[in-house]
């Protein structure tokens, strides 16, 4: 107890992350071992860069745009709140999750994740996938195993499977409504551990 | 923080402002309701619930945690404030809903007392066991000497505020070693997480709470009785976890073995996953070449793993005892070679015949002794082995079919497919675990290729032009194809008879001698792709042409099994013949024997003549040429596919690779070019090899332990050749989920080699010098003989009774009723099925027209569209209902503001609280309160829905 109580002690703000995210004290100081494991240069911040050496991201074909995900625009560190904020969307949901409209949803909410994943495809964030991002997505996926008209329409049908308001382009409700059947609470978790 | 606990108390005020307000009239209830939410300062929803509803208890379960949550100060004081005024909220809802007179609510008033007090006892014990919460405890004491004092609503509404402020600020102080509450508090994240905890403390006292109000709940007996169970064994199990000592380390043991419990169930299913078979050779060619290639490979293990229990069956009660236990080589005559053929039994090419010493050995049927036991432990083998024989047709029969019906099952499942296909594949496709390149690459691969299969099913959705054409064509390709089945068989017949005639004369042309085998190859080489060419004009999904390339194929195979067993008819009829004469003759010479030795040294004991066994005359035991038949043809089949992979595809890749750098045109892309995968020319082979087995496997044992090494060469050997020198198809389709075609061919064949089979064991009479049977005039006779020799009599009598035509008929009319009862009920199974399937899609495309047709963006009027349906004059009542829910969605703000509202509405009569169950969301309260005819253009205020439009007419809007 001890040394956990000075090992917490090295955390800034922990009792106000742990508020916010929903953390214990024990996944907020795994999660700070963590940063710091990535921060190599004892910075007390993150770069891209940083998060390209890690093998998962680096292999996967929107890897880049989870990297960007982590940033907000115009900002090219990441301190380690913003690094807890962020992965709170991944904290598992809470089967007893409170159902009053009263409070803003958690970053770990149904909406969280969907809302996280939707900003990988948003490249441009406005709101709106369009069928330009598709076709990013498309081609960072498939490559040139696929010709470009099939990729186009595929990218065409994918709208067209999405959109229910006609306006060529997927919006968040759209996405939502269209992984609805996938378990997304399950699929975006991650065990974070103790 | 601070800006929290300002917006909350901006919140306390307005709720003081309403009650202030509040008329004489609804004080009453308000103020047990407004006491209650206060008392329940441990965040206790229990008292008040005296709704039968179930959809009331699971709101209260759900809010209990959230509660107890700010209890234990994990959330700030402003959302809790908020639930607080929800509960409140629904308390409102109920009240009107329930008891409307000013007795029911003094009833209430007094019921909700009785459970205050509850809660705050509860509440109580609980802080004191939490060991600490001084500070708690005198609160809680505090809200409870209020309780009686109708009018200190306000003083308890604000002590539950203070007490979360106080929470929170002790929390603030945590790390401060004085506060009691501190201290528990990092005592219990030692054994389990904070919320872990808080929500099954909260859980434990809702259900003691339960436990204790039963009595007042207006539930029938069998409920009450089932929820108290239910309930007591909740606390039961989990109330160690929060008292100290020696329950809470049982329960921190329990936690933590169940922790390692399904850590164990995890890494084993990891393991079994690991455990099957060449699970990830198969998918390596599934992601490269589509599910249709793999379903092959799939197909393939699914064979193995079935010849690897004949050959456990065959081996473990036929084989290894005759070895063991039989007579050893040399002993008598069937098992020695013959004095004329000792000098070349051991040469190469008489052993790749398998005559010799192979022929002569436990491979084959005539080696077998027909000693009734063998060895000490007195095993019947004989017995055994015809039952091993008839075993394996029946194992194969209940795999065959019960694998089908499994994947009949499962084919009835995925309806759900077909909607959002491609966005489903765009966005969820990638494995974000993959951090190996090999790994990525494959995935990149898999992807791709399903994207593939999607396309070309897609395509063959949207292909709808000329129908008559099309069938017109269809029509024409079965003709042609009819055609060409039927001129090949009738080619067969003609030149099966034509062989029958040429082989009673000598004067044969080497043409004339292979002239069947010829023809049959010529067949088999020209028809397929002749099918292949035809089936284009059908222009078929390829999924379905496979399975049509596959039936005509194998209608043409047949031929060649035909004439296959024909021959061997043939042979068998010959040599059974000339078997009779030999036996006629040995039992002379014996005869004579005997009789000379009688006479001779006068001696009646029948002594055997003093033969070397390899010098005995003996017949040429038939069953052993089909036997070796039947492994000839195996090992040869191996051969010449093993054979076609290396040079068909091998040679074909090395040559388009390599020679392209010096060719005139581009070879890869042009005429050569690499080999597809042929799918049904595999599997064909490998439903026929099958047939052989099985139709070999009683007169060579040793069969099945060559198509065990067959197939297992031919899985490594076929999935490196696969990914090494094959392209993907140009069309990669998709394999429907289950293998049935696959497995309906097996069966098949399985039926039409089972035939032969079982007539040669039923009719044909045993050697009588070679093979377990010899001596019986029939092979089964030596069930008979058991029957008659081991078991007890009355079975024997029992068997006859039971082979009694009286008894067989009925059981088989009983059967084939049994069957046609049970194939009209799965008929009409499956019409229910289609039914309702199309409903779903019905229904589906519905909201999805309704939702494009609509030109409004508002969330909310949406949601209100779907639950008035058809805008009919729908009393708003059930949609009332629903608003709770939806109030889940509205954000804060409105919320709050409803709060107001509802406090205002408590002003008027008592009737308008029939409004106020629908009004927490302002949003929605514009519509369902007036008449939901014609819709004004927005969720705003009507212009009619003014106060004097009658009861029920909803308050005011704002």
């Amino acid at each position: 107890m001890g040394s956990r109580g000075s090992s917490m002690n090295n955390v800034p703000n922990a009792e106000e992350l742990m508020q916010e995210t929903g953390f214990s004290a024990a996944h907020l100081l795994r999660l700070h071992e963590r940063f710091e494991f990535l921060d190599r240069d004892n910075r007390g911040h993150l770069s891209p860069e940083d998060f390209e050496a890690v093998r998962e991201v680096a292999m996967n074909p929107i890897g880049g745009r989870i990297i960007c995900s982590f940033f907000p625009p115009g900002q090219e560190t990441l301190d380690f709140p913003s690094f807890v904020r962020i992965l709170a969307h991944f904290r598992p949901t809470e089967k007893h999750r409170a159902r009053d409209g009263a409070q803003s949803e958690p970053a770990n909410s149904r909406t969280g994740k969907l809302k996280f994943a939707f900003q990988l495809y948003d490249l441009d964030r406005d709101g709106k996938i369009s069928r330009a991002e598709l076709l990013q997505v498309l081609r960072a996926m498939m490559g040139i195993q696929v010709t470009e008209e099939q990729l186009q329409s595929i990218a065409e049908r994918a709208i067209q499977e999405a959109d229910l308001d006609k306006d060529d382009a997927i919006s968040f409700d759209e996405f939502r409504k269209s992984l609805e059947k996938v378990n997304i609470e399950h699929k975006m978790s991650i065990r974070f551990l103790e | 923080m601070p800006r929290r606990g300002g917006a909350a108390s901006e919140e306390v005020e307005i709720e003081i402002d309403s009650d202030v307000s509040d008329n004489e009239d609804g004080a009453t209830q308000k103020g047990t309701n407004r006491r209650q939410a206060a008392g329940r300062g441990g965040a206790k929803g229990r008292g008040r619930s005296k709704k039968t509803d179930s959809d009331e208890e699971d709101e209260e379960e759900d809010e209990a945690p959230r509660g107890r949550r700010g209890a234990n100060n994990r959330r700030p004081a402003k959302k809790r404030g908020g639930g607080g005024k929800k509960d409140e909220d629904e308390s409102e809802d109920e009240a009107p809903k329930k008891k409307r007179g000013g007795a029911a609510n003094k009833k209430r008033g007094g019921k909700a007392q009785d459970s205050d007090g509850e809660d705050s006892d509860a509440g109580k014990g609980k802080k004191g066991k939490k060991g600490g919460g001084k500070k708690g405890g005198k609160e809680e004491q505090d809200g409870k000497g209020k309780k009686g004092d109708a009018k200190g609503k306000d003083k308890g509404k604000d002590k539950g505020k203070d007490k979360d402020d106080d929470k929170d600020k002790k929390k603030k102080k945590k790390k401060d070693d004085s506060s009691s509450d501190s201290n528990s508090n990092s005592e219990e994240e030692d054994s389990m997480s904070e919320g872990e905890m808080a929500r099954l403390m909260e859980e434990v006292e809702e259900k003691k709470k339960l436990i204790a109000n039963m009595r007042n709940k207006p539930w029938r007996m069998n409920r009450r009785l089932m929820l108290l169970k239910e309930a007591q064994e909740f606390v039961d199990k989990f109330e160690g976890a929060l008292g100290k000592g020696k329950g809470r380390k049982w329960y921190a043991y329990k936690v933590m073995m169940t922790k390692k419990w399904i850590k164990f169930k995890r890494d084993f299913e990891n393991f079994r996953t690991a455990c099957i078979p060449w699970e990830s050779k198969i998918k390596e060619v599934e992601s490269h070449f589509g599910s249709s290639v793999a379903s092959y490979f799939i197909f393939l293990r699914w064979m193995y793993g079935m010849n690897l229990v004949l050959f456990g069956l065959t081996f473990g009660l036929v084989v290894i005892p005759e070895v063991l236990m039989g007579l050893p080589y040399g002993s008598i005559p069937r098992k020695t070679v013959p004095r004329a053929e000792q000098a070349t039994a051991q040469d190469y090419s008489v052993l790749m015949d398998f005559n010799g010493y192979c022929k002569y050995s436990v491979l084959f049927y005539g080696y077998y002794n027909n000693q009734r036991t063998v060895g000490l432990l007195k095993f019947r083998l004989p017995l055994s082995y015809l039952l091993v024989g008839i075993g394996t047709f029946g194992y194969s029969l209940m795999l065959v079919i019960r694998t089908m019906a499994k994947n009949a099952d499962v084919g009835g499942g995925d309806g759900d497919e077909g909607e959002f296909t491609f966005a489903w594949k765009m966005f969820t496709s990638w494995d974000y675990l993959i951090g190996n390149a090999e790994t990525a690459d494959n995935k990149y691969a898999s992807i791709t290729t399903s994207f593939k299969e999607s396309i070309v099913d897609e395509q063959e959705n949207q292909k709808d032009e000329n129908i008559h054409l099309r069938r017109f064509l269809r029509v024409l390709a079965n003709f042609l194809i009819t055609c060409s089945l039927g001129g090949s068989g009738y080619l067969i017949y003609f030149v099966v008879k034509r062989s029958q005639e040429f082989a009673a004369r000598d004067d044969l042309s080497w043409y004339e001698k292979n002239e069947l085998e010829l023809i049959m190859s010529l067949l088999g080489l020209v028809c397929p792709p002749l099918f292949e060419t035809i089936a284009e004009l059908e222009d078929y999904h390829p999924r379905i042409a496979l399975k049509w390339q596959l039936g005509r194929i194998f209608a043409l195979f047949l031929g060649n099994l035909y004439t296959f067993l024909f021959a061997l008819f043939d042979e068998v009829n010959s040599k059974l013949e000339e078997e009779d004469s030999i036996k006629n003759a040995s039992i002379w010479a014996m005869k004579e024997y005997y009789a000379n030795y009688t006479r001779l040294i006068n001696d009646t004991e029948s002594t055997p003549p003093p033969m070397n066994p390899g010098d005995v005359i003996r017949g040429p035991c038939w069953e052993t040429a089909v036997g070796i038949e039947f492994v000839k043809l195996t090992v040869s089949d191996i051969q010449v596919t093993y054979l076609t992979i290396l040079i068909g595809d091998f040679a074909r890749a090395v040559i388009v690779r390599f020679l392209n750098y010096c060719w005139c045109w581009d070879l890869e892309a042009g005429f050569p070019s690499y080999g597809e995968f042929d799918i049904s020319g595999n599997v064909l082979g490998l439903v026929f090899n099958q047939g052989m087995i099985w139709m070999g496997a009683f007169y060579a044992p040793g069969l099945v332990g060559i198509n065990v090494l067959r197939l297992l060469s031919s899985m490594y050997y076929q999935c490196w050749a696969v990914m090494a020198t094959n392209v993907p198809h140009e069309r990669v389709f998709k394999a429907s989920k289950s293998n049935n075609f696959y497995m309906g061919l097996l069966l098949l064949i399985l039926f039409l080699s089972l035939l032969p089979v079982v007539y040669t064991i039923m009719t044909l009479p045993p050697s009588f010098d070679c093979g377990p049977f010899s001596g019986k005039s029939k092979m089964f006779d030596v069930i008979m003989e058991t029957i008659a020799l081991d078991l007890p009599s009355f079975i024997g009598t029992i068997f006859s009774y039971a082979a009694n035509p009286g008894l067989i008929i009925p059981a088989v009319l009983l059967m084939v009723l049994a069957i046609y009862y049970l194939n009209s009920t799965s008929e009409a199974y499956q019409n229910a099925n289609n039914e309702l399937k199309k409903k779903m899609q019905m229904a589906r495309d519905e909201e999805k027209n309704r939702r494009n047709n609509t030109n409004s963006t508002n969330q909310v009027m949406k949601d209100l569209e779907d639950l008035l349906p058809n805008r009919s004059l729908a009393p708003p009542a059930p949609p009332g209902q629903k608003y709770p829910e939806q109030q889940l969605k509205t954000p804060e703000p409105d919320a709050k503001a409803t709060k107001t509202k509802a406090g205002s509405a408590a002003k008027g009569v008592n009737l308008q609280k029939d409004v106020s169950l629908a009004s927490p969301n302002p949003n929605a309260r514009g519509p369902v309160s007036r008449p939901p005819g014609p819709r004004g253009p927005g969720p705003g205020p009507g212009p009619g829905a003014g106060p004097g439009r009658g009861r029920g007419r909803g308050p005011p809007p704002r």
